[in-house]
C-alpha cells in the first residue's frame, strides 16, 4: 500500500457514543493501521476506502469530543489535528462529521465548531434507523440548507446510506462553508487581527489558530459565541427536526426506573456480575476440553515423529506445554472481553458507572473511574489508557495506581489452577472466583481512599455522564472487539510465553543430572537452584521451590506461572485435570501435602495483589509522566503481595490448617 | 410553597437541583465554574431541560439525551418553567 496512491485526507470527528468508529470500520473494512500520536498514548487509528468514483482516501479516526474545548487528552488530540498543531499530522483536507441523529440538538454544537474551522464538511447523520424508531423526523435536506453542509442519512450499524455517503465526498472536494454566526464589530475585528497574527506566523490552518487564540484570551467573547452558536443550533432544528410523542422513549425510562433504583438496581447489577463470573466458568468448560485434547493429540504426534532427546522434550515439554497451558484459557478470556462489550454496547455501561459513582465518591473517586477500573478486569493496559477521560488530574492518577488490582485475565490462568485444588462444583468455583474479583476491588477502593487525599489538594470531582438510550447489542461492532483481543492474546503466547516457555525448558533441563530420577533432576538444574536460592524468602508463604522460581518468572507476564508449573512437574500430559491431579499428589519432604487450601489461598493471594506485568509498568510511566510513580507502584504492590500472603499463610496455620 | 410578599419583584428562576421532577423548564443561564463543559454537552441556555430524579447525582434529559450530573454541578444551572 503506498501513500502515493492515497489523494485526499479526511478525519472523522464526533461525539463519544455516535457511532464514529464503527462507522470508521465499516468504510475502512480490514485496510487499517493503528499507531500513537507523537508524544501521548492517545491511538491514532488510519484506514483506506475508495469512492464510487475511484478515488481512495485515507480516513482517520480522531478520539470522541464533545467540544473543541479539551477536557481530557483525547479530546486535546482532536483539537490540535483540527487546528493543525498536531505533530507529524497534516491538516486535513475533509472533515466527516459524524452526528447521532437520536441526540441531533446537542451533537450539532461540534458540528457548528468544526464549521468555523474553515474545512470543507460532510456530515454522516447517524442512527437514522434508531431516530425513526424512536419517531424523530429528520429533515437532511432542510438540515443542510440550514448549516451549508451536505447532510447524509446513514446508519453506520446496518451500513444504510454508506453509498449515498461515498458518493458525497466527491473529490475535488467542495468550498469550506461560511462561518454561520457574526459577533459585534469589536469582536470581529479581534478575529481579524488574531487571524493575520497566525498568518504571520505560518500556522497551519490560521482561520482556526486565530478564531482559538481569541476564544482563549477572552471568556466573554467566548461566552457570547457559545450562546450564538447554540441560539442558531435552537432555530436550525426547529425545521430539520420534528420531536416524537415523549411515550415514545418511555422504554428507556422503563428500564431505567429498575436499572437506577437504588435498591433493585444493585440486585440487577449484583446478579449480572455474578452471571458474568459464573458464565466464564460454566461456558468455557466445552471449549477448553477441546484446545486441551488437540494439545495432547499434537503432543502425541509430535512425540511420536521426532526421536526421544533434548530436541523432543524442548518441543513437547517445553513449547507445546508451555505455549498450550496458556492459550487453553483463550475461551474464557474471549468471554470476559464478551461480556464487556456486551455490556457497553447495550448501553447499561453507563448505569453501572452511575450507580458505582455513589460507592466511588465514598473513596475520593467518581463513577468515571468505573470504566476505567472495570476495563481493568480485561486488560490493565487500556484500563489505564482509558483514565484520559477523567478530568481531574489526581483523581486520574489514584485510578491509575489502583487500577491493577482489578484482576486481569492474565491472571485467570493462574486461579483457574488453583481454585478447583479448593473448591469443587462450577457454582462453588465461580462464587471463588468472584470472591478473588471482589477482594480486590475492595482493596483497590480502600487504597484509593487513603492514596487520593495524600496526593495533594485537588478540585471537588463533578459527576456528569451521558446515559444513551438502551439499544440492540451490535454484534459486529462486539466481534471485532472480541476478536481483536483474543489475536493480541495469540500473538502474546506466541511470542512472549514462546520465548519464556523455552527460557523455562532450558533452566529445568540443564545442567544434566547423572540420575534418572526426575526428582533430583529437578533439584540439580538451574531452575532448582534458583529456587534453593529463593526457598527462605517463600517458604514462609508455604510455598516450595518450584512455586517459588514460577512465581519469579512470573514477573514477565503472569500466565508464565502455569507454564512454568507445567513445565517443572515435567507432565507428559498438559490435560488440566491430571496436571491438578498432580498437583494435589506433590508432598513435602516431610511427606505432608504441598497444595493444601491454605497453600491455594496463599498464592491466589499473592496474585491478586502482584504487579507482575511489565508491559503495564511501561504505559503507567509514559501516562503519569514518571518513572518514580511506574517503579513505585511495581514495588508497592510486590512488597504488599508477599505481606498479604504471608499474613494468610501464617495467621491460617496458627488457626490449625496445614 | 412559600408565599412572596406582592411588594417584591417575582422571579421564578430557580437552580436545576431545587426543581421539580418530571416538570420542563428551559434554562435561563449557566454560571459557575463548569460552566464551559456544562454547555458543552448540552445545558446551554434556552435549551429545554426535564428533570428525572433527584438525589446527589441527578438524571435529566436535554433535546432527548439523558445525562447525570452531580448536584453541585445542576446548582450552576438556573431554570425557569417552560
Amino acid at each position: 500500500m503506498s501513500n502515493s496512491s492515497i489523494e485526499a485526507r479526511i478525519v472523522l470527528v464526533g461525539n463519544p457514543n455516535a457511532g464514529k468508529t464503527t462507522l470508521f470500520n465499516t468504510l475502512t473494512g480490514q485496510n487499517q493501521k493503528v499507531g500513537n500520536y507523537t508524544g501521548a498514548t492517545v491511538s491514532r487509528k488510519s484506514g483506506t476506502f475508495f469512492t464510487p468514483h475511484g478515488h481512495r482516501f485515507e480516513l482517520i479516526d480522531l478520539p470522541g469530543a464533545y467540544s473543541l474545548d479539551p477536557n481530557s487528552p483525547d479530546e486535546e488530540i482532536t483539537r490540535n489535528v483540527l487546528i493543525g498543531n498536531q505533530e507529524d499530522e497534516d491538516p486535513p483536507n475533509l472533515v466527516l462529521c459524524v452526528l447521532d441523529a437520536t441526540h441531533l440538538e446537542r451533537h450539532l454544537y461540534l458540528l457548528i465548531q468544526v464549521i468555523d474551522l474553515g474545512y470543507p464538511v460532510v456530515v454522516a447523520l447517524n442512527k437514522t434507523d434508531s431516530a425513526e424508531s424512536q419517531g424523530l423526523r429528520l429533515d437532511p435536506t432542510a438540515l443542510s440548507e440550514k448549516f451549508g453542509v451536505p447532510f447524509i442519512a446513514i446508519s453506520a450499524m446496518t451500513e444504510r446510506g454508506i453509498t449515498q455517503l461515498k458518493q458525497a465526498l466527491r473529490h475535488p472536494f467542495p468550498s469550506p462553508p461560511v462561518r454561520l454566526w457574526k459577533g459585534p464589530a469589536e469582536l470581529e475585528e479581534a478575529i481579524k487581527q488574531s487571524t493575520k497574527l497566525a498568518e504571520a506566523n505560518r500556522e497551519n490552518n490560521p482561520a482556526a489558530s486565530g478564531l482559538m487564540a481569541v476564544l482563549k484570551d477572552n471568556p466573554e467573547a467566548k461566552e457570547f459565541i457559545q450562546k450564538t452558536r447554540f441560539e442558531y443550533i435552537h432555530r436550525a432544528v426547529e425545521v430539520g427536526l420534528q420531536r416524537p410523542n415523549e411515550e415514545l422513549l418511555a422504554l428507556t425510562d422503563r428500564i431505567d426506573a429498575q436499572t437506577l433504583h437504588p435498591v433493585k438496581g444493585w440486585c440487577i447489577f449484583t446478579i449480572l456480575m455474578i452471571t458474568v463470573f459464573w458464565s466464564i466458568f460454566k461456558f468455557a468448560e466445552m471449549p477448553m476440553g477441546l484446545i486441551e485434547e488437540g494439545q495432547e493429540t499434537l503432543q502425541g504426534w509430535v512425540g511420536g515423529l521426532i526421536g526421544e532427546g533434548d530436541f523432543q522434550s524442548l518441543i513437547v515439554d517445553g513449547i507445546i506445554a508451555g505455549v498450550g497451558g496458556v492459550l487453553v484459557f483463550l475461551p474464557q478470556i474471549i468471554l470476559l472481553f464478551f461480556f464487556i462489550s456486551l455490556l457497553e454496547s447495550t448501553g447499561y455501561m453507563a448505569r453501572a458507572a452511575y450507580l458505582m459513582d455513589g460507592v466511588m465518591n465514598k473513596v475520593g473517586l467518581s463513577g468515571k473511574s468505573f470504566l476505567p477500573l472495570l476495563s481493568g478486569y480485561a486488560c490493565a493496559i487500556p484500563g489505564i489508557m482509558a483514565t484520559r477521560t477523567i478530568p481531574n488530574n489526581k483523581e486520574r492518577l489514584a485510578t491509575i495506581l489502583i487500577l491493577p488490582w482489578t484482576s486481569c485475565t492474565a491472571r485467570l490462568p493462574v486461579y483457574t489452577l488453583i481454585i478447583p485444588l479448593m473448591f469443587a462444583g462450577a457454582l462453588q468455583q465461580g462464587l471463588a472466583l468472584f470472591g478473588i474479583y471482589a477482594l480486590g476491588t475492595i482493596t483497590a477502593l480502600l487504597a484509593a481512599k487513603i492514596l487520593k487525599p495524600r496526593l495533594g489538594k485537588t478540585e471537588p470531582s463533578q459527576f456528569l455522564l451521558e446515559l444513551p438510550t438502551y439499544q440492540k447489542p451490535q454484534w459486529r461492532q462486539i466481534l471485532q472487539q472480541v476478536s481483536e483481543r483474543a489475536f493480541a492474546f495469540i500473538k502474546k503466547a506466541g511470542t512472549v510465553i514462546l520465548g519464556l516457555s523455552i527460557i523455562l525448558w532450558f533452566l529445568e533441563t540443564f545442567p544434566k543430572s547423572d540420575s534418572d530420577d526426575p526428582i533430583v533432576q529437578q533439584a540439580e538444574s538451574f531452575n532448582g537452584q534458583i529456587g534453593e536460592i529463593i526457598e527462605p524468602v517463600v517458604a514462609p508463604l508455604g510455598w516450595d521451590t518450584r512455586m517459588g522460581t514460577a512465581m519469579i518468572a512470573s514477573f514477565a507476564a503472569r500466565e508464565v506461572f502455569r507454564s512454568s508449573i507445567a513445565i517443572s512437574y515435567a507432565t507428559d500430559e498438559e490435560d488440566g485435570k491430571e496436571m491438578r491431579d498432580k498437583l494435589s499428589a506433590s508432598t513435602r519432604s516431610d511427606g505432608t501435602a504441598l497444595y493444601t487450601p491454605l497453600v491455594g489461598l496463599s498464592v491466589i493471594v499473592f496474585f491478586i495483589y502482584a504487579l507482575q506485568c511489565l508491559p503495564t509498568t511501561v504505559i503507567v510511566r509514559r501516562e503519569t509522566d514518571s518513572w518514580n510513580w511506574a517503579l513505585g507502584q511495581l514495588a508497592g504492590m510486590t512488597i504488599f503481595a508477599y505481606l498479604a500472603a504471608l499474613l494468610v499463610y501464617q495467621i491460617g496455620k496458627l488457626l490449625g490448617y496445614s | 410553597m412559600v408565599k412572596s410578599s406582592p411588594d417584591l419583584k417575582l422571579d421564578s428562576a430557580l437552580t436545576l437541583s431545587q426543581a421539580a421532577i418530571g416538570c420542563d423548564f428551559q434554562i435561563r443561564q449557566v454560571e459557575g465554574p463548569a460552566c464551559n463543559q456544562l454547555r458543552d454537552i448540552g445545558f446551554c441556555e434556552q435549551m429545554l431541560v426535564k428533570k428525572l430524579t433527584n438525589g446527589r447525582n441527578m438524571l435529566c434529559t436535554v433535546c432527548g439525551t439523558r445525562l447525570a450530573l452531580s448536584k453541585d454541578l445542576a446548582d450552576q444551572i438556573q431554570v425557569v418553567p417552560a
